[in-house]
């Protein structure tokens, strides 16, 4: 045991291990970086086509994002607690199919349909709350099957029919701007994003979420009821996963029996690019919205460059492989992360 | 969140340090625990009491580290109970221990990597304004000098990754105090540290006990009992054998109580041949940081064992050489051949085997039949069809004869391994390594959570083995286990070898010596 390693390790106690200056760190957090990428992307776009710039074009990108953010908000609860969600697509398609019959059919107005969607999120998210909090499946196991169960449900619910008429009233929430690139619709979700944010970092919970993610057995022996916190992330999954049915609604303007299909993993890969570790305990509600607007604005752009929509999901995927491929590199102590994986295991 | 937040009384946090928090009088009265049916603790009654440092000795697998988990609440006692300041305690669990005072540092500190400093001390029991929000600067400079009060000189918002494990080891200490626990167990704080860390944890507990905190400590090195503890129990074989207080006891009194005096120490049986070829040569092998240039032989027909403290990197050494870890420098020539660096399939293929430490982890496939255990290290040397297909009826035929041959006692070769018993388990892998037809085997810790009657039979296996050409490198921490079969030993301390004893030298008392580090 008397390493280079431990014998640097015998004199710490007396220097001071500090942290370097506030605004390097604050450079090296991957919001910062991803934002400014999307900036040089934009920038790249209008060069390459003026009218990328266009208001009307950049309010249209960011209304766009806005479904997957909040599906990538919830997942990143999940996340951040090391687990996954692999039915917040199912759970959103859901929600809108059901927000969307009571609208259309009862003329049901904003503010109910609202807390609607939220209820539908939170029953479907206690499921999977259920099942890995309760139950204590492994988390890819208890989403895939929920997975399935919701995404079958929406066939069943929407029985052949669809939604497809929104009154302009609340679909305009989805195409008005405010001032000129900014939908309302950005501005209406804006306060999860922060409120979010601030549990995370702020309320007890929110650390227990960090702290369970990082090491579930160390957060036990901490004193944190593990199971409890897991139980709590995937209901807010779920209830993040409803109130974006309700975006989807008031963005398309209409559901049907497919919705959500193909929104599970874009929703993991914004998270992922925003900065939420798969391993637990790093990530953060900011980086949700600014991943999703990442992949929004590079799908965008592709498309400006005249590269086929086939080829969006490929486009997705590669994206996230590099994120992932730039957190295993970046990140500094990676020899203690690898350990900590080793004896993850969870408490008893 | 409601339910976290409304726990108020952490919230108001008394000044941070050693002067807030005192200990209790804490004792286990016939405790008693056993795992399936291997009993590591019987009736066992412990007495810590305040203002003293309360040393737990004895040999690997004696039951100190399950009964200081007992006492913290990470495991419960089947039997007896637990008295804290003359209460009876219900059961508890690590959450509830750290209520009533009583907290468990960890062999290797289990901290939370990615998670700051200050939240690493005050998880569990966040300092809060009155709205459940977390207060960051408070918390930010309460860590400060609750750091510092333990000898630690840190910036609080450091993730908690980046310090090393001297220091992750004080800020285990800090959190107990953070906690208000005033009776702490450490769990051989000392085997990761170096002796200056190890000093200085010492000045620490020193200060904490004449602050009058309770204190249990459990190490493998005798001189540092002798300095720290006020008194001490011995245990052995899950049994209290010997209790004593500062100034009644002695070196000898403590290795005699810990190793008992087996009247009936099988001597090792007569090797008709003597010793071939050399198969293993290493020279001066290095993986840092657990081995540290580790030169040794064994010759055909020999069995030699490495005697070592836990954490002395005899398994890091063994991995090293069957390829897991990757080796700095050093080579290492089996029957002949440089497999310095190969992979464990190559390993194999040149004659070497390895039988893990870990058989949970790191051998078994446990919800698989017993007959592809034993055949898994051997798929590509199974007779196929075409060349490509595994023929199953050949394959268990194999292993039944494998399986036979080692005495391996289950209903049916296509017994998931989970269900047999830890003997049995050992047995059937056994069986897979010596399908792999070894020319040097390595043993770790074989009868590791195995019975005494299996013990004897994977003994005789591994002299049989030996006497027909086998090299055997047998690692154990149980020094019966090495006079009873080696011919030679090797000991071990911090990746390097320090003695070798052969022949009448290897006894107890000479082994004892050298594994103390007297």
């Amino acid at each position: 045991m008397t390493t280079a390693k431990n014998v640097t390790a015998a004199s710490p106690a007396r220097r001071e291990l500090s942290m370097p200056p506030r605004w390097t760190l604050l450079l090296r957090r991957r919001e910062i970086l991803v934002t400014a990428v999307i900036v040089i992307v934009v920038a790249a776009s209008t060069a390459a086509h003026p009218y990328f710039w266009a208001s009307g074009n950049l309010a249209f990108i960011f209304a766009d994002s806005v479904v997957i953010t909040f599906l990538a908000l919830g997942e990143s609860f999940v996340m951040i607690g090391r687990g996954i969600d692999l039915s917040v697509g199912a759970i959103m398609g859901l929600s809108a199919i059901v927000v969307g019959f009571r609208i259309q059919n009862d003329g049901l107005p904003l503010l109910p349909a609202v807390l609607l969607g939220a209820a539908v999120g939170i029953v479907l998210g206690l499921g999977n709350a259920l099942l890995v909090g309760v139950v204590r499946l492994p988390p890819i196991i208890a989403t895939l099957g929920t997975l399935s169960v919701y995404s079958g449900l929406e066939f069943v619910v929407t029985n052949g029919n669809q939604v497809d008429t929104i009154p302009s009233s609340i679909t305009n929430l989805g195409s008005d701007t405010v001032l000129p690139g900014i939908p309302v619709i950005l501005l209406l979700t804006l306060p999860f994003v922060l409120v979010s944010a601030w549990v995370l970092r702020y309320t007890t919970f929110g650390r227990s979420v960090y702290a369970v993610g990082d090491d579930a057995e160390a957060a036990y022996r901490a004193g944190i009821a593990v199971q409890r916190v897991l139980f709590l992330t995937y209901v807010i999954s779920g209830l993040f996963a409803g109130l974006g049915g309700v975006a989807f609604l008031i963005y398309t303007s209409g559901a049907s029996s497919t919705t959500g299909i193909n929104d599970n993993l874009t929703a993991i890969a914004a998270a992922i690019i925003g900065g939420t570790a798969l391993t637990g305990g790093v990530g953060g509600a900011l980086g949700a919205l600014v991943g999703s607007v990442f992949l929004t604005v590079t799908l965008t752009a592709l498309s400006f460059v005249h590269v086929s929509d086939v080829w969006q999901p490929a486009g997705v995927g590669v994206l996230v492989l590099l994120a992932v491929l730039y957190d295993s590199r970046s990140r500094a102590g990676g020899t203690r992360r690898r350990a900590k994986r080793q004896r993850q295991g969870g408490p008893r | 969140m409601a339910d976290h937040a409304g726990r108020a009384e952490p919230a108001v946090r008394r000044e941070p340090g050693l002067r807030s928090v005192v200990g209790a009088d804490y004792e286990t009265r016939g405790v008693t625990k056993a795992f399936g049916d291997v009993t590591v603790l019987r009736d066992v009654t412990v007495h810590f009491y305040r203002g003293e440092i309360h040393s737990l000795i004895g040999e690997n697998g004696a039951g100190k580290s399950t009964l200081v988990k007992v006492l913290a609440g990470m495991l419960p006692a089947d039997q007896g109970e637990l008295v804290l300041d003359g209460q009876r305690l219900p059961a508890l669990t690590p959450r509830d221990a750290q209520r009533h005072g009583i907290y468990l540092v960890p062999q290797e500190p289990r901290l939370m990597p990615d998670l700051s400093v200050a939240e690493n001390l005050y998880l569990g029991a966040l300092p809060t304004w009155r709205l459940g929000t977390v207060s960051w600067r408070r918390m930010i400079d309460t860590t400060e000098e609750l750091i510092t009060s333990v000898g630690l000189r840190a910036d609080p918002r450091l993730p908690a990754g980046r310090l090393s494990l001297a220091q992750q080891q004080l800020l285990e200490c800090a959190r107990a105090l953070s906690h208000g626990c005033g009776t702490i167990f450490f769990d051989e704080p000392t085997s990761p540290l170096t002796a200056r860390d190890a000093e200085r944890l010492f000045e620490l507990m020193w200060q904490m006990r004449d602050q009058g905190l309770t204190l249990g400590f459990i190490s493998h090195r005798l001189d540092e009992i002798e300095a720290v503890s006020d008194r001490i129990t011995v245990l052995r074989d899950g049994d209290v054998v010997a209790r004593a207080e500062r100034g009644t006891w002695t070196r000898e009194n403590l290795v005699t109580a810990m190793i008992g005096r087996k009247l009936t120490i099988t001597r090792r049986a007569e090797r008709t041949a003597g010793p071939g070829a050399v198969m293993v040569d290493v020279e001066d092998l290095v993986s840092p940081p657990e081995v540290n240039g580790m030169s040794l032989r064994i010759r055909a027909g020999e069995i030699v064992g490495l005697a070592g403290l836990v954490g002395s990197g005899r398994t890091e050494f063994a991995e090293t050489m069957f390829g897991i870890r990757h080796p700095a420098s050093g080579t290492v020539t089996v029957n002949g051949r440089n497999i310095t660096g190969a992979s464990p399939r190559k390993c194999i293929d040149a004659g070497l085997i390895y039988l893990a430490e870990d058989r949970g982890r790191n051998g078994i496939f446990a919800d698989v039949d017993i007959a592809r255990n034993a055949t898994s290290a051997i798929v590509g040397r199974l007779p196929k069809v075409a060349g490509s297909f595994v023929r199953p009826w050949k394959e268990q035929e194999l292993a039944q004869l494998a399986a036979l041959e080692m005495d391996v006692r289950a209903s049916s070769i296509a017994a998931a391994m989970k269900t047999l018993s830890g003997g049995n388990q050992q047995k059937a892998l056994l069986a897979r390594w010596m399908l792999a037809k070894p020319r040097v085997a390595i043993f770790d810790e074989p009868t590791r959570g195995v019975d005494i009657g299996a013990k004897e039979s994977i003994y005789s296996i591994i002299e049989s083995l030996v006497a027909s050409g086998l090299a055997a490198l047998v690692i154990s921490s149980e020094l019966e286990e090495l006079v009873r079969m080696c011919d030679r030993v090797y000991s071990v301390y911090e990746g390097r070898v320090t003695g070798e004893l052969a022949g009448d030298a290897v006894t107890l008392e000479a082994l004892g010596q050298l594994a103390v580090g007297a």
